[in-house]
């Protein structure tokens, strides 16, 4: 009998010590997670704010889907339109901007009135005073998040900023007895068994809210014993630890709530912007009454996929609201009459991934992946969010319209497909707008405009003209005037001798500087690199914003040299914008959770080039354009001013096409990921891409010009010999010429100089006179 | 033909104000203010509304919201040089002599070569350039550049500034 009594004692001495030591082991997890990092929040990236003004093309602009993908609310009627809701009429749109915070450059909430005039928006007025307003920003559209192992977002809040009645409506119908129970509530476990029991099977749920948030937080959904005694225990440690604000605040961020896509939505927070497009601290009480009844199952529930099952059940918590007290009749009568109005479900934008993953490169020189993947950090990107939308439909129509042309180019495979890039550039400030780096990220993340090196063809051939028109101390190596040879050449290298061929096969003797590079005469264009000097070609195209290792060989001039089309971007940008060479940038700024602006972009640029001479290089490209490799672009009815310069490689194995505006500068490549024939000229090829991208972005007409500096000096030459084309001289073309560079010689057929000064002379007299 | 002349010169001088309106130069002052700058295209008109807003609001003491404004209105028009101008005198103000150096660069390359040069924005560009260059300690140049725009618009560059409210 003693010796059972001390077993006793010993067994309940153990039972006792493991049942504290399994406490102790509760307790340890319990503060773990509430004094560490309780939620991982990964950092979003946002795209540029677009801007809208009078005058802008708003169809073309696509206002109302950016709008819509903003979550914007269509309200019906206009009489007291809250942020994040639009009426949108016949000539003109409501539209109350919601507030846009940011610690440097935040924008207050705007109630405006846009009047449309056919496509262009007439003007713009703020209500109620009916300012007239220049310009207006939208805010920046979500591109996507830096996950960790989880998919999830949220958006953290605190009690303060939450309406009363969201939280009196997540207790009514989850734990109407929150305040008073310790972390179990033994009346709604007996009241839930009794329920089910009479059921049959398992309705009711017996959980408090410390519970759910306990097993969220710390177990399984498996239904076992163990796993129920565990989860009291630890709601009970936690009820004792943390007082009833902090449990509640951790619930609210932390409860299931539904899908955007891929990406499980959490927290009341993050399922306001998802349902109702604004932050929970402007929720009404229906639409409280909304985000409470869709915990119990956010899928079965949903308000788009069962509306009516979603009213219903916001109907019964406004109901239980009003028996528990918690809502006067008059605010119930007012909730129920309130129609289900939701948000524009904005799934995360697939188009912008190759965007994010150099975006995310770059971060990781300065970030680590745990920063980006759980710190919540907020990351203003430079993304042209329609210019990206317009690439992305550009290249992959074109890249189908190439397979249509040549069936023997489609592959079954999806890894071995045709493969092609676009990024664009904004030439004054290096912005990176738009890159679409592959036809398909999820078959591929491989970045074909950051990552792929490839031989550029003829498109490097503007970098030995430029070399060749760059004032040195005995006068540049050519002016426009100028006449190369294009003769048959044979070359020594290492590899024995080189003769260079043209695209046609033949040879075109004596060519102007124009002519050669239209017709992308190769022989002409090596004959010139070699009298420039090859180191000198090498170290412009490094100027200009070439980064990669560039041989100084002959064939360089003809663009064996492998390059990424995001570098070609920018030394192409260095020309559009007058010789000043940008840094490429995408970042705007990074911003902590706290509002702490992290990182901000400087705009950053040189000159490296002087401006005559980037003039005098764009308007050999723009002849490309007008008369030369690439005059198809202007078939379709594009209108204004383009340079550009198309680019083949041998077999036809890479298409390349960059060109320009005042304003942009986009790029396109096409070819295989392991390099195959196309069997097609880039003017077949990549320059389809380019013309219809640019056709979309602009409606048809470039705006701009190119900066033309006023040193210039412009005369009349003979383009057969490149001397000064006097009066009666038979053929005649306008030039223009770096200070002191105009040609010494006269076109033979025309008089003489001295009788042309004259008739200079009468011509100066009259413009004098008049 | 006498008779003709100051007809001629008349139309003359009306088309040059005409052509001075569209491209968005000085209407009147001697050195220009943004606020006052009319004419140019429906993009120049709004990346000058942000030139404006960024100007009010380094007036009122917020810079860093005065340079995102800048920024913004090169978003709207990249080639708008009283952007860059604004960016410089902002560099000039903080100290920072490079990049304020490279935004005067800038402006006066596009107010050149856009055709929307006027002898009170050269000033400004000049005034600013001496500045830039007098904080790089390049005092004999700079006081060049400083002298010439204090004679050109002494109300202006008389004290060797240029400040925000100045500009607007």
């Amino acid at each position: 009998m003693r010796l059972l009594g001390w077993g006793v004692l010993a067994a309940s001495f153990t039972g006792g010590f493991a049942v504290a030591a399994t406490l102790v082991g509760l307790d340890r997890q319990v503060r773990a997670r509430f004094e560490g990092t309780q939620f991982r929040l990964p950092s979003r990236v946002y795209s540029a704010p677009a801007i809208l003004y009078p005058g802008m093309d708003w169809q073309r602009f696509g206002l109302r889907e950016s709008l819509m993908r903003l979550g914007y609310r269509d309200a019906g009627s206009a009489t007291d339109l809250p942020p994040g809701q639009l009426v949108w009429e016949s000539g003109r749109v409501r539209v109350h901007l919601r507030a846009f915070e940011h610690p440097t450059r935040p924008e207050p909430d705007r109630d405006i009135v846009i009047r449309l005039r056919g496509s262009k928006i007439a003007d713009i007025r703020e209500l109620p005073t009916g300012r007239s307003m220049g310009a207006v920003m939208l805010e920046p559209e979500p591109l996507g998040a830096y996950y960790g192992p989880v998919r999830e977002q949220r958006e953290l809040v605190v009690l303060d900023e939450l309406p009363r009645y969201l939280i009196d409506a997540v207790l009514a119908v989850e734990d109407q007895r929150f305040e008073t129970h310790p972390g179990i509530d033994l009346r709604r476990i007996a009241g839930a068994a009794l329920a089910n029991l009479r059921a049959g099977r398992v309705e009711q749920g017996g959980s408090t809210l410390t519970q759910q948030l306990v097993k969220n937080f710390f177990l399984t959904p498996e239904r076992t014993l163990s796993r129920k005694l565990r989860e009291a225990a630890m709601a009970l440690i936690v009820e004792a630890r943390y007082d009833k604000d902090a449990i509640l605040k951790a619930y609210l961020n932390e409860i299931y709530l539904g899908q955007r896509g891929a990406t499980a939505v959490h927290g009341v927070g993050e399922a306001s912007h998802l349902y109702f497009g604004k932050p929970a601290s402007r929720l009404t009480v229906a639409e409280s009454g909304l985000i409470a009844a869709i915990i119990q199952s956010p899928n079965g529930i949903s308000p788009y996929r069962e509306p009516e099952r979603a009213i219903a059940r916001r109907n019964l918590v406004l109901e239980l609201m009003k028996n528990q007290g918690r809502l006067t009749d008059q605010q119930y009568e007012l909730a129920i009459a309130e129609p289900l109005r939701l948000a524009t479900v904005t799934p995360e934008s697939g188009d912008a991934r190759y965007f994010l993953d150099l975006l995310h490169r770059q971060l990781t020189e300065t970030y680590s992946s745990e920063q980006l993947t759980e710190e919540g950090l907020r990351i203003y990107s430079t993304l042209d969010r329609r210019l990206q939308q317009i690439a992305a439909r550009a290249l992959h129509e074109g890249l189908e319209a190439i397979e249509k042309r040549r069936p023997s180019l489609a592959s079954d495979d999806p890894g071995r497909r045709l493969q092609g890039c676009l990024v664009v550039l904004r030439p004054q400030t290096g912005e990176l707008l738009a890159l679409v780096g592959g036809r398909d990220y999820r078959v591929s993340q491989f970045d074909r405009c950051s990552q792929a090196r490839r031989q550029t063809g003829s498109v490097f051939k503007p970098f030995v003209y430029v070399a060749g028109l760059e004032p040195r101390a005995a006068g540049p190596v050519i002016t426009l005037a100028s006449v190369l040879d294009d003769s048959p050449l044979e070359l020594s290298t290492p590899n024995g001798p080189w003769r260079p061929q043209n695209f046609d096969g033949k040879y075109h003797g004596r060519v102007g500087v124009r002519e050669a590079i239209e017709r992308s005469l190769n022989v002409a264009t090596v004959r010139l690199a070699g009298e420039v000097g090859l180191n000198q070609v090498v170290e412009v195209a490094h100027r200009l914003g070439i980064e990669s290792h560039l041989p100084a060989v002959p064939s360089l001039a003809l663009g064996t040299a492998e390059i990424t089309p995001l570098e070609l971007a920018r030394a192409y940008a260095t020309l559009a914008s007058g010789g000043v060479r940008p840094e490429t940038q995408a970042i705007e700024d990074v911003v902590d959770p706290a509002g702490d602006v992290l990182a901000r972009r400087e705009l950053r640029f040189e000159r490296v080039l002087d401006p005559g001479t980037a003039f005098l290089a764009t308007s050999l490209l723009e002849g490309v354009a007008t008369r030369g490799t690439a005059a198809g672009l202007y078939a379709g009815g594009l209108r204004g001013p383009i340079a550009a310069k198309t680019g083949t490689t041998d077999d036809e194995r890479d298409l390349w096409f960059v060109g320009f505006t005042p304003e942009l500068v986009a790029v396109v490549w096409i070819g295989f990921d392991e390099p195959r024939s196309i069997g097609l000229a880039s003017s077949v090829g990549a320059m389809p891409i380019w013309r219809r991208f640019m056709e979309d972005v602009s409606g048809g007409t470039v705006r701009g010009a190119f900066p033309r500096p006023p040193d210039l000096e412009r005369a009349e030459i003979a383009p057969s010999t490149g001397a000064i084309a006097l009066r009666g001289c038979p053929e005649h073309r306008s030039e223009y010429f770096l200070p002191g560079t105009l040609p010494t010689t006269f076109c033979p057929d025309g008089d003489s100089p001295e009788s042309d000064a004259i008739h200079r002379r009468f011509l100066r007299w009259l413009s004098e006179n008049l | 033909m006498a008779e003709r002349k100051p007809l001629i010169r008349l139309l003359a001088a009306l088309a040059l104000v005409a052509l001075a309106g569209c491209a968005g130069v000085v209407t009147r002052g001697t050195t220009p203010r943004v606020s006052q700058l009319s004419g140019g295209d429906d993009v120049f008109r709004a990346s000058q509304d942000f030139v404006v807003a960024g100007l009010d609001a380094e007036i009122a003491g917020d810079s860093a919201l005065g340079v995102s404004q800048y920024e913004r209105a090169l978003q709207v028009d990249a080639s708008n040089p009283w952007a860059y101008l604004a960016l410089a005198r902002h560099y000039v103000e903080v100290g920072e002599a490079r990049s304020a150096l490279a935004y005067v660069d800038r402006a006066a390359g596009l107010l050149e070569s856009l055709d929307l040069d006027s002898p009170g924005a050269r000033l400004h560009c000049d005034g600013l350039r001496g500045a830039a260059l007098a904080l790089q300690g390049r005092d004999r140049e700079a006081r060049v550049l400083l002298d010439a725009a204090a004679r050109g618009a002494p109300a202006v560059w008389g004290d060797g500034q240029l400040s925000a409210a100045e500009l607007r």
